[in-house]
Formats: structure tokens, sequence, C-alpha cells
């Protein structure tokens, strides 16, 4: 027991990370996620906005999927939450982006709170089931709410976040350290305590009650923060794309949320968000030319990287094991 | 080791005339317990006996229908398995319930989780508080692995380790907030010799004046070496209790052990 017991080197905080390739290779894409506007056209500089904007919708889902065990056809409705605070607030009180983040990541976490309250116990398909009905109320409520939502026409989000700077930049710059700044949060809170014990929780909720991690606060927790990153989302779509309308918050954009979810592996750091993103923004902007071919390949490349991460596991498995069983 | 000076008076955890039926089926037949600090008492009886049922009673996953169950005179009935952590009690899982996802540390880190008190901002935020008490919950989880010889494997995943390691990583999650009470169930399942030999060193090592040590227990030999004082359980009801020796020789125990159709 004696060489188990010694006290290896104590670990040095920075010595791995910094040497680490994966940091080293998400370092190098921010770094060329900045110079890039400097280059490219406008098109994509905007459409890239977009998918940072939709990245953090696709974390909002990885996280109640990672911390949770739980799946959400109904972020939508988180989405739009953000969205329209943003709109509405500059709408009527005049004010801009700043203002309208922190309300908009407000209205979510309440928002979300009131939903996951009353829905602690279900899981699996039951909760997923409920999440699609508040996306399939929630154009049917912005359309008959027309005051404040505008209705079928939506509203536009004319306000610069940064007075006086270009607006497409801007709106690139702002998206893409908003996409960085949630990530290297959820990279914090998988170390915290409370991001330990919603894992516990996920694992194994009997053996978390022991521990004092009650299931009720595991998911009503797990719940709300995924709702408040949804909101937090919407308000930089509603920013991104100058407007919002109930078109953009259907129950079709919840299910592409998932599948973008699905896409990345449910990862929570920037390299997963950003294809999550991009399979929600530029694969339809590009693929548009297609036409009604676009479900079609959408359909594909899900299926595609469902089995081949299915079998991917067992693959690695089969070479690990050198084929025994 | 100041967690230990500041402990109060020794307190036992007694349980009286529990009773408690699934259905029709009685699992447990006025069983009553007495477990005293500062002693490992062992809990042994044939397959069904219901010693993991006792067990659940004790920690609150089970509610018994009748019956008291007191700690250190705070009646227990009517908490929930969270409320009766933070008074203290602490247990294993005759399951392996470790997280996949987590390592080693951070599972034992686990245990910490009632004495943790940094907000939510502090899990999005480096905030200093929250860094300082993140290097705490690190140094007592890893002290938690010395006191069980494991520290090598704490930055390593669950799935890569032998169960006989797993068993000692889940003892360090129980005894990590520095409970008062620590019941083990099972500790020695699916453990070969040489690994039980260790879990049996392992848990002499954690005996204290002010902890109440309760083990649940197929391998006799291990539980008649280990164990102070010792409960059998047969069909939901005590048959006998006492020091090893005089359990080894009380007629009904042996035949029940050895003189039954029991292997």
């Amino acid at each position: 027991m004696s060489d188990l017991t010694q006290t290896e080197t104590p670990p040095q905080p920075f010595a791995n990370r910094a040497l680490d390739p994966k940091t080293l290779a998400t370092v190098a894409l921010v770094g060329l996620l900045l110079v890039l506007p400097f280059g490219a056209g406008g098109y994509l500089i905007y459409s890239l906005s977009l998918c940072f904007a939709n990245a953090i919708g696709v974390l909002s889902v990885s996280v109640l999927v990672r911390y949770g065990g739980e799946v959400s056809i109904g972020h939508s409705f988180f989405v739009a939450l953000g969205a329209y605070a943003v709109a509405i607030l500059e709408k009527q009180a005049g004010v801009g982006f700043f203002v309208g983040l922190p309300v908009a990541a407000l209205a979510g976490l309440v928002g979300g709170l009131v939903f996951a309250y009353p829905s602690r116990r279900l899981s699996g398909i039951y909760l997923a089931v409920s999440t699609m009905a508040l996306a399939l109320a929630l154009p049917e409520i912005l359309v008959h709410s027309e005051r404040f939502t505008g209705g079928f026409e939506g509203l536009y989000v004319a306000l610069d976040p940064l007075a006086g700077l270009p607006k497409a930049p801007q709106r690139y710059y702002l998206a893409l350290a908003l996409l960085v700044l949630v990530c290297l949060a959820l990279a914090r809170l998988r170390k915290s305590p409370q991001g330990l014990a919603l894992l516990m929780a996920r694992a194994h909720p009997r053996a978390a009650e022991a521990f004092g991690i009650t299931r009720g606060w595991a998911r009503i927790s797990v719940f709300a923060l995924s709702a408040t990153l949804a909101s937090m989302s919407g308000a930089m779509v509603a920013v991104a794309s100058s407007a919002v309308s109930p078109n953009s918050f259907t129950l079709w954009s919840a299910i592409f949320l998932l599948v973008g979810s699905v896409v990345s592996l449910n990862g929570l750091t920037l390299v997963p968000a950003l294809v999550g993103g991009a399979f929600l923004t530029l694969v339809p902007n590009y693929l548009a030319g297609a036409g009604d071919w676009v479900p079609v390949l959408y359909g594909a490349v899900l299926l595609g990287v469902t089995l081949a991460v299915n079998s991917a596991s067992d693959l690695r498995r089969i070479l690990t094991r050198g084929g025994r069983p | 080791m100041t967690a230990i000076e500041n402990r109060s008076v020794p307190q036992r955890l007694r349980a009286e005339n529990l009773r408690l039926s699934f259905g029709a089926v009685q699992v447990l037949k006025d069983v009553s317990v007495d477990l005293e600090p500062g002693r490992i008492t062992g809990l042994i009886g044939p397959n069904g006996a219901g010693k993991t049922s006792l067990f659940n009673c004790l920690t609150g996953l089970y509610r018994a229908q009748l019956g008291r169950i007191a700690f250190g005179g705070v009646p227990l009935e009517t908490l929930p398995p969270h409320r009766r952590a933070a008074l203290g009690i602490s247990r294993s899982f005759q399951h392996m319930a470790l997280c996949p996802d987590l390592t080693v540390l951070e599972n034992v880190m686990v245990g910490l989780t009632l004495e943790r008190r940094s907000g939510w901002a502090n899990a999005f935020l480096p905030l200093p508080s929250g860094t300082r008490e993140d290097a705490m919950a690190r140094r007592k989880a890893l002290a938690a692995l010395e006191s069980l010889g494991i520290t090598a494997v704490a930055e390593i995943l669950p799935a890569e380790l032998p169960p006989g390691t797993l068993r000692l990583v889940e003892i360090a999650r129980a005894m990590a907030g520095n409970p008062k009470a620590l019941l083990l169930d099972e500790p020695a399942a699916g453990l070969n010799a040489v690994e039980t030999r260790d879990l049996m060193r392992a848990l002499q090592r954690l005996i204290r004046p002010d902890l109440v040590v309760v083990v649940v227990e197929h391998d006799m030999d291990l539980i008649m070496q280990l164990c102070d004082r010792i409960y059998v359980l047969s069909f939901g009801q005590i048959i006998a209790h006492g020091t090893p020796a005089e359990v080894r020789a009380d007629p009904e125990v042996v035949r029940i052990y050895l003189g039954g159709d029991d292997d």
C-alpha cells in the first residue's frame, strides 16, 4: 500500500492546461474567428453572428442533456422569451442590448423555474412532451398578444448595442464574446460543487440524496439554468437578425435546437457548440438552393452522426480489446 | 484534524421496534439495535433477512411503518435522507454508486456537498471565495483518499479502476464530510481475498471514539475479525447479538449458518 499512499507532486493549476492541445486548438480557433471579419464577406459575417447566437441555444439544450439527463423539444419557448424581451424593451422603453440581455436572462431564469417546479417529477418522454406543449403554445401566444409582440409581423430590433460603431462587426464580436463567455462559465460549472452535485444526482439520484443533494433541487436547477442560457441565446439572436417574429420560434426551431445538440454530441465546449450552431444556421442558409431537399439532407446528416457515434464506441471497444467480446 | 476536536459528545444511533412491510411481506419485525460510537458493529444474516432494509430505514430511503429511530437523541423517523445526512449519517452502497463522469477525487468531493457554502455565482465566475473553498474541498477529499491509502488514483475515472479500489473510493466519499455515523452496505461484495484484506485494514484505521460504524456483510470471516459487536438478522428478526465469540457460540446462529441448507 505504501506506493499508493505516497502523495504525488502538488498539482500545478495551469501547467497542464496551457500545454493541452485541445485548449491550444480552441484558442487558435477563437483567434481565427477574431480576425475573420477583416477578410470575409458581409453575408458570412452575418451568418456567423447568427451561428454564434444559436450555438448558445444549442449549449442550453446540451446542458439539460448532460447535467439533467433530460431532453427538451420546447426550448424555442425560452429562446423566444429572451428575443422578445430585447425587442419589447427596445420598443417600449427604448433601451438597447446591454439592458435587454440581463432582463432576457432573468426572464429565462424565471420562466425556467416556473416551468420546472410543477414538472420536477417528470422525466424522459413525459418531460419532453410537456416542453413540446410550450413550443406549440408559443406562436399562438405571440400572435394573440399583438399589442406587445407585434403579432405576425413581429418587431424590429434596430438599436445598435454599441452606438456609433459599424453594425455588422459589432454584432459579430458581441455574439462571439457572449458565446466564449458562456463556454468559459460552463467549463467552470463542471468543476464547481453545483456541477459535481448535478452530475451525481443524474448518475445515482438515490445515492446523491445520501450526500444532501435532493432530486427536486437538481432537476429544477438544471432546467432553470438551461432556460436562462436559451433566453440569452434568444437575446443575441434578436440583435444578430435585427428582428423577431413568431416564424422564428416554432416547434421546428425547438427540434432543430435538439438536433444541433445531438450533432454536437451534447458537447459543452466551443467547438461542439459551433458545430451545433452551424448546423442550425449555416447549413440551411447555404443549402437554401437545394429547396425541398433541405429536410432530407438534414435527416441524412442526423442519421449519419447518430450511427457514426454509436458505432464509434463499438469500434473503439473492438479495437481496444483486440476483437475479444 | 480540527474537525475531530470540534466533535461534541459521542452519539449513538438507536432503532427501537422497527416494523417494515411491503404489502403482505413483513421485512422487519420489531427490530431493535443500539449502535455505539467508537466501535464497529456488524450486521449479518442470510440473504433476504432484511439487512439492507434495516439500513435503508436508518438512512431514510425507507420509512418504517412502526418504531423509533434516534441519533444522539434526535428522532429521525420523519426525516428524509438528505436531512439525516446533514446530521452526520453517511453511507456507502451495495451496488457501487460512483458517478462515471467524475474523477475519483471529484466523486469524493461530492461527499462534501453539505459543507459547501459557495453559491451559483461561484459556479460560473472565478470569484476568490469559491476558488478558496474549492481548494479546501480538494484538500479534504485528498485527505479522505489518503486515510484509505488511495491518493494515487485521485485523477482517474471510476471505469478504469478495479472493484476493490472503487469500494475504498465509496468509503472515502462517505468519510470525507467527517460523519458521525458511517453505514457500509456490503463493502466486501465482489472483492477478492487480497482486496478484502486491504479493505479490512482500511476500515480498522477509520475507528474513532466518536464515530458509529456499521457494516452489513455476508463475509463471516471479515465480520468476525473486524467487528466489536454483531447483530444477527434472520427473517426480519434479530435472533442474536453480542461479541463475535458470543455470536459464534449461539446455537440459533450455528443452526442458520452451519446446520441449515445454507452453504
